[in-house]
């Protein structure tokens, strides 16, 4: 455990070696480059590998290979890199590949401001691929929780098999604040689940009873087969719509029946509060003051923030905010996580507070528009 | 795949090859005359006689490759193995070589998947001398999708996307990758079979990036565009045209259907390839 | 406890190490929780740079990253200053460098120092690139933000080795300064 002083990207790659990084491959792209600089210099120093490639479909296909090669593998990217990745992470989702992506929001569209933040790139970061899955998505506030979330990332990656996206923004990228970062033995690291049969009986994509495939990987003389093509549970393509439904339901299932696991929030001041802000993000930064403004002038007024933005578990978000009466929904875009909560809270007045900022929304800006509606 | 029936190519019976196949996946979908079983088999001996001398592992083989009819050997071999994305089998097989570099990496795919779509990471793997062994079966269209231009088709071929001829030069990667330090570039046919096992089992005994294009014969797709459906008539056009040469020099290297295409081993090297670099530098 | 730092300046003053150092006093040193931000213009030298440094005990009491109202307020050079003046808490703690602001407004709750850091800079190190530390040595004196001794500690683990015996004596010198 080390009391810290430093900002977002660094706290991504900290704890990506602290979660047992063996490889990384990447793609100079600001603003998250000095992630993969950070970890050219470190990652040797823990028998792992960072190679800069020549582009972002190599990276994202390298890192599924290297997950393959049985090493806890990522990258890091923003907007235009992630775009390209669009396919490779599909690759990731129908070969159930633990893979990290950090993903650091910059303003778009195209190369928007590189140096700059919004959080436009929520539905991105969810379904940039095609085809039915559910990749989680986790959205920290502070530099602690890029930490903190980072390892959750690669935990969540390796016990269900799945890519994740650790969706942080140049905003946060470099936020510096103190935190503490703790080390290997101080934090809980899950491992991807080995097979316990022999080769001859071993399948690559059948579940156990937690949903979750055992993997075996390259070299071991199971004889893989990681198969982008639909396939039954031995990998064998096959065309025929039950064996499409069965995999799908298996890759979105797994996460369903985990989402304790995936989905966490947290809430400030909402026992028995009237109102409340829904938030996540640095947009929830700027919320949480909102919230105290409000308070002091006597409004009872609460925020719910989202760590997982992505899958919901709409129902105990619906038991957090089934007292209150208005429901604001915070964010640095033209309104977009607001889609989600205005259909699962149908029933409530849910308005959107969408508000673009190249940093972040400022509080002032916030309360204008909330106090149109108190 | 642009054909529908199934045959029992040679390889099903070929007894002795059996333990590195998945049995239960053959026959092959491959069409009555296709080229890659033939190359797949010249591929298996190879490896075996590699084995056999017990400089391969067989748990330690990965075949990876993109997508495309040539991709799908990836179905029917009995190692490790990885059907990935159309171009980025290179990039893949990358990764897994940094992440284990006790594997023997083996990526295989079409022209179009290796040298179009997938050009970048395979320039830049030579560029590396990056440890992988690299087979590129050139059919000078692309087969799966039933017949478009690909990078190696002949000028002037009427193709589904050149109705009125291709205007474009077939791309000659032998010499492309002659712009690096590489250690191997071969191209063989399989209408040579020994000849390529010979190249097959060259490179496998080797390290750093190692490039093997194979002049193959698709009957169904390209037969059919260049007017010479029949298998057998394929094969005798294609025999016509294949050279073997002992050292070709890389100006001879043109991949020219009209004036003949020659075959022999290009390049030889014994440059440390990228992992015994990286691997260096941790002492 | 809850400071709001506001520090602005021109590129190539240091503010970006001002706010380094005192970061890292607080964070690591001092055990206080701390969130900055940093922004300067695309060109290292001659546009504005700025810190905003939210410093406090208790973590709770950390929101919005950025100063609302500025608890302690640094100009070493008087960029869109106006732009500023409804940022300064009523109470707040201004240190102006006077080697560059003559005239600025006053309040009644204002505590405002102002010492010519660049030239005292000048005069005791040898270089005005100390001014950034002089300038900290006098905001720490004066508000008791963080232990000198914290400070010095920052210094010691950020200034490259080459530097620092300059840099602490600019800081010893701020930290005296009346
Ligand atoms: C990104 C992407 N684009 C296009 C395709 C469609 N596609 C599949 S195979 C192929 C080309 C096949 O030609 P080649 O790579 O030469 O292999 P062959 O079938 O001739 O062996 C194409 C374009 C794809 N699968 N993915
Ligand atoms: S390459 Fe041509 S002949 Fe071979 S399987 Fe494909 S379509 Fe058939």
């Amino acid at each position: 455990m080390k009391r810290v002083y430093t900002h977002g990207n660094r706290a991504i790659a900290e704890a990506a070696l602290v979660a047992g990084l063996k490889f990384y491959a990447g793609y100079p792209i600001t603003p998250t480059s000095d992630i993969m600089e950070y970890l050219a210099e470190k990652l040797p120093e823990y028998g792992g590998v960072m190679m800069q490639f020549e582009d972002e479909l190599a990276s994202i296909n390298a890192i599924v290979g290297a997950s393959w090669a049985g090493a806890k593998a990522m990258t890091a990217t923003s907007g235009p890199g992630f775009s390209l990745m669009a396919e490779g992470l599909g690759l990731a989702v129908i070969t159930e590949t633990p893979i990290v992506i950090a993903y650091v929001m910059r303003a778009g569209p195209s190369t928007g401001v590189p140096t700059k933040s919004t959080q436009a790139d929520i539905y991105q970061a969810r379904f940039v691929s095609h085809g039915d899955y559910i990749i989680p998505v986790l959205a920290p506030w502070s530099v602690q929780e890029a930490f903190d979330l980072t390892i959750k990332a690669f935990n969540i990656a390796e016990y269900l098999r799945t890519p994740v996206i650790l969706l942080s923004d140049a905003t946060l990228a470099h936020l510096w604040e103190s935190a503490v970062f703790r080390d290997r033995g101080e934090v809980e690291i899950i491992d991807r689940k080995k097979p316990k049969v022999p080769p001859e009986k071993y399948k690559p994509y059948e579940p156990e009873e937690d949903g979750i495939a055992p993997m075996a990987v390259f070299g071991e003389g199971y004889k893989v087969l990681v198969e982008s093509l639909t396939h039954d549970e031995r990998g064998f393509y096959i065309q025929d719509t039950m064996v499409q439904r069965r995999m799908v339901q298996r890759i979105v299932g797994k996460i369903i029946k985990n989402i304790d696991r995936v989905f966490e929030y947290e809430t400030h001041y909402m026992d028995n509060a009237r109102h409340a802000i829904v938030s996540y993000g640095t947009s929830a930064r700027s919320s949480l003051a909102v919230v105290r403004d409000l308070r002091e002038k006597g409004i009872d007024i609460g925020m719910v923030r989202l760590k997982t933005i992505w899958p919901i578990d709409e129902g105990s978000l619906r038991k957090t905010l089934s007292g209150v009466e208005k429901i604001f929904v915070v964010e640095n875009n033209m309104g977009k996580l607001v889609w989600d909560i205005q259909r699962i809270m149908h029933d409530k007045e849910v308005i959107p507070v969408s508000i673009i900022d190249l940093d972040l929304p400022s509080p002032n800006e916030i309360l204008e528009v909330i106090n149109e509606w108190l | 795949m642009a054909l529908i029936e199934k045959t029992k190519v040679e390889l099903g019976k070929a007894h002795p090859l059996d333990k590195y196949l998945r049995i239960e996946r053959i026959p092959t979908l491959w069409c009555p005359g296709c080229g890659l079983g033939v190359s797949l088999a010249a591929l298996l001996k190879a490896i075996d006689r590699r084995v056999k001398e017990g400089v391969l592992d067989p748990k330690k083989i990965v075949f990876v490759t993109g997508i495309g009819c040539t991709a799908r050997t990836s179905f029917y071999v009995g190692f490790d193995a990885a059907h990935t994305l159309h171009g980025r089998a290179v990039a893949f097989a990358t990764g897994a070589k940094l992440a284990n570099p006790k594997l023997e990496l083996i990526v295989l795919g079409g022209d179009g998947d290796i040298a179009g779509i997938g050009g970048n990471h395979l320039i830049h793997a030579a560029r590396r001398n990056m440890d992988l062994l690299v087979i590129m079966n050139t059919n000078f269209i692309y087969a799966m999708t039933g017949g478009q231009l690909a990078p190696t088709t002949p000028p002037g071929l009427y193709t589904t996307t050149t109705p009125q001829g291709s205007r474009e030069k077939p791309m000659n990667v032998i010499k492309l990758l002659a712009a690096f330090e590489v250690n191997y570039v071969a191209r063989g046919s399989s209408i040579y079979p020994q000849l390529l096992e010979q190249y097959y089992y060259k490179a496998l005994g080797m390290r750093g990036f190692r490039f093997i294009e194979v002049v193959s014969t698709c009957p169904e797709v390209f037969g059919r565009h260049i007017g010479y459906r029949d298998p057998v008539t394929l094969y005798d056009e294609l025999k016509k045209r294949v050279k073997v040469k002992t050292k070709p020099s890389i100006e001879e290297s043109s991949l020219d259907w009209d004036r003949g295409i020659i075959i022999g081993e290009y390049i030889v090297n014994d440059y440390p390839g990228y992992i015994e670099l990286i691997m260096g530098g941790k002492k | 406890m809850k400071h709001e730092v506001l520090v602005i300046g021109r590129g190539g003053q240091g503010i970006l190490l001002f706010g380094r150092v005192l970061g890292v006093a607080a964070a690591k040193y001092a055990q206080l929780h701390v969130s900055a931000t940093e922004s300067y213009g695309s060109e290292t030298r001659g546009t504005e740079s700025r810190v905003d440094m939210i410093i406090s005990d208790k973590l709770e009491e950390i929101d919005y990253i950025k100063v609302r109202k500025a608890t302690i307020f640094l100009v070493m050079y008087p960029f869109n200053l106006e732009k500023y003046m409804d940022m300064i808490s009523d109470n707040a703690c201004i240190f102006l460098n006077a080697t560059y602001i003559e005239d600025f407004p006053e309040k009644p709750d204002w505590k405002i120092h102002r010492a010519p850091y660049t030239e005292i800079a000048e005069k005791e190190t040898g270089t005005i690139r100390t001014a950034n530390i002089v300038a900290l040595g006098h905001v720490v004196g004066k508000t008791g933000i963080v232990k000198p001794e914290h400070v010095i500690d920052a210094i010691r683990e950020i200034v490259p080795s080459k530097w620092l015996e300059l840099n602490i004596k600019a800081f010893n010198v701020g930290l005296n300064l009346p």
